[in-house]
């Protein structure tokens, strides 16, 4: 009976030892969650700030950053939305130093996964922005150039080329974010070369005689002196169009 | 070793003008014995790299002097060809010529085409004298062209810098022009190299700040300005690119200069002023309008962020115009270039964009024009750009008010 009744004290005894090693634990977590709200609320409004001096929705709606947003169904500014942005990232990672001060292996090993990821999850954020606004930039060039070229499906051309450069910048997020990595490539592969091989099959199919001229280096129809006068002519009113 | 000072350098810009150079060398050589035989002139050619034996035509070209001079003997006048450094373009070669301008000393310099059929020595007279006689500081070329000719001059170009210099100089990018010595040191130091003025923003460019900087400005007329047609191989809209980003960069740069600048005023002109048979032009209005209703179609988003709804709701009124009845009024021209000005300024997006997209809508531009004045004489034709001027001058307000 003595002995069962000192094996009872010795786990509360054990038991009373470990709450009393973790209630600092948690004690140190409570106050880095709340530490880390503060300080996390304070970034915010100095971003906030930062933001409005330097004009950054404007710049949002010139690089077409307001658009993105918007396409999101997101309708706050640009500054409360990137705001709200750095204010979160802040609050996880302050949770997960919180959660780090209790010592629990689980939790440790978590934590650690979580930090090895944060630089390819960065990473795969830039490429989507930066792939965004760069595909945008090359979609506008190729509209403005088609239109004043006079080329009918201009504006299908221009979104089919945006459509391709973001097929290929979410695949390189996504390979960034090593989600299904095999799968993205095969699936980037089958459709990037599917489309090129449709237009190899368009142009040799619909543009067989351009093809034919191109080889011989411009001279696959003879040019007649009538022709001759035509280009001339063609020449002259380009001439007259612009100076 | 010493750079050999003279009083007199007519610079030539040439790429590949082999058909044409020799004629404009002769002409000069001419021009020079006989009206400045008292002074020590030279030749020089800016070559791009010419593959064609530009340089070497330069070099050869003669013409008879015994028949062109019958009372004295002449000499002519020194002749040579610098290869130039930088972005290749009509710029850098007029920048190698600047420089050689200040490295000789030369009181006087003329610049012109090296692809021009119709020069004739009374043109070195012509863009000389105002330097050497009256003291002018920049000549800029007066010519007759054809109504069809020289769009983009009569239709933004020259209305603008009337509009914001208040200065009357109707060929502002015509590529002949003579200036001084002192006109050459101030060029040679700007440092405006890396941009599109050197390329064909540099003939804008170099009347703006002569005329910005208060230099004696005037103008010579020259008779009608014959040239070979642009490579077809190059890109026209780069030209216009090039233009009015300049243009435009000149707006910005020279706020302070043309914001309380109202109406504006002759500049003085030389040469005497005689009616020219001229070559006629041919243009596809149907083509240009053709390219103005795809712009409606399919550059709406992009023209509503550079004019908004106002002027884009006005020019879209113009879509339901067909055929010979389509008309881009005076009054909305203006508005439009404005708008591009002030959207510029504002960086509403990338600048090669912003300039592209005015193609369309200056094609409709061309095109009204043509259809309007397709029945009229020159005299009416001109009348029309001086009414189209005038709309510029009287709607600067709005350029200034949205500015800031």
């Amino acid at each position: 009976m003595d002995n069962f009744m000192e094996l009872l004290l010795h786990s509360l005894r054990a038991f009373g030892i470990t709450i009393l090693q973790f209630v600092p634990n948690l004690l140190a977590m409570l106050i880095i969650f709340i530490a880390g709200y503060l300080f996390s609320r304070l970034i915010k409004l100095l971003f906030l700030r930062v933001f409005r001096i330097i004009n950054f929705d404007s710049w949002c709606d010139k690089a077409g950053l307001t658009a993105i947003i918007r396409k999101g169904d997101i309708w706050s500014k640009p500054s409360d939305v990137f705001g709200g942005l750095i204010y979160w990232f802040l609050i996880i990672l302050f949770l997960v130093i919180g959660l780090s001060a209790l010592r629990l292996q689980t939790i440790d090993n978590l934590i650690s996964q979580f930090f090895l990821y944060i630089p390819r999850a960065f990473s795969a954020l830039v490429i989507l922005i930066a792939g965004y606004i760069f595909a945008g930039f090359i979609s506008r060039a190729v509209l403005i150039t088609a239109v004043n070229s006079g080329y009918h499906y201009a504006k299908i051309l221009a979104e089919a080329v945006r459509l391709l450069l973001i097929v290929l910048i979410l695949a390189m997020a996504l390979e960034q974010l090593r989600i299904a990595p095999g799968i993205v490539i095969a699936a980037f592969s089958i459709v990037f070369g599917g489309i090129i091989l449709a237009l190899a099959i368009a142009f040799g199919v619909g543009g067989i005689d351009a093809a034919k001229r191109i080889i011989n280096g411009g001279e696959g129809r003879p040019v007649s002196p009538e022709s001759k006068d035509k280009k001339k002519n063609n020449e002259k009113e380009r001439d007259a169009e612009y100076f | 070793m010493g750079t050999e000072k003279a009083d007199i350098l007519v610079g030539i810009a040439s790429f590949n003008n082999a058909g044409t150079i020799g004629h404009v060398v002769k002409a000069v050589d001419a021009g020079l014995l006989k009206y400045f035989p008292d002074k020590k002139a030279i030749i020089v050619n800016s070559d791009g790299g010419s593959k064609d034996g530009t340089t070497d035509i330069v070099k050869t070209a003669t013409h008879d002097h015994d028949a062109i001079f019958l009372s004295h003997p002449v000499y002519p006048a020194h002749r040579i060809s610098i290869p130039y450094n930088g972005i290749p373009g009509k710029g850098s070669a007029f920048r190698a010529l600047f420089r050689k301008v200040v490295d000789i000393q030369a009181d006087a310099c003329c610049v012109v085409d090296a692809d021009l059929r119709s020069i004739t020595p009374e043109w070195i007279e012509l863009l000389l004298s105002p330097v050497i006689q009256k003291g002018f500081d920049f000549v800029a070329p007066l010519y007759s062209r054809h109504k069809f000719d020289g769009t983009i001059t009569n239709s933004i170009v020259y209305p603008v810098t009337r509009a914001l210099y208040g200065k009357r100089i109707r060929q502002p990018i015509g590529g002949e022009f003579g200036f001084s010595g002192k006109m050459a040191d101030f060029y040679v130091s700007q440092d405006v190299w890396e941009s599109h003025v050197a390329r064909f923003g540099i003939d804008i460019w170099m009347t703006t700040e002569a005329i910005v900087n208060d230099f004696k400005v005037c103008q010579t007329f020259l008779g009608a300005k014959i040239h070979d047609p642009k490579d077809p191989g190059s890109d026209l809209a780069d030209m216009l690119l090039q233009v009015v980003a300049t243009l435009f960069n000149m707006t910005e740069r020279h706020y302070d200069k043309w914001m309380d600048q109202k109406g504006s005023s002759d500049v003085p002109t030389f040469g005497f002023r005689y009616h020219v048979g001229l070559e006629s032009v041919k243009v596809n209005a149907e083509k240009m309008l053709n390219i103005f209703m795809a712009g409606l179609k399919d550059l709406r988003n992009i023209w509503m962020d550079i004019m908004g709804p106002g002027d884009l709701g006005r020019i879209e009124s113009l879509g339901s115009l067909t055929g010979g009845s389509f008309r881009f009024p005076a009054g909305l021209w203006s508005d439009v270039v404005y708008d591009y000005a002030i959207a510029y300024h504002r960086k509403v997006m990338s600048p090669e964009h912003l300039i592209r997209s005015i193609v369309p809508l200056y094609l409709g531009k061309t095109a009204s024009f043509v259809l309007e004045a397709e029945n009229m004489e020159q005299e009416g034709a001109e009348a029309e750009i001086e009414k189209l001027c005038l709309e510029f001058e009287s709607k600067k307000d709005y350029l200034v008010t949205n500015w800031k």
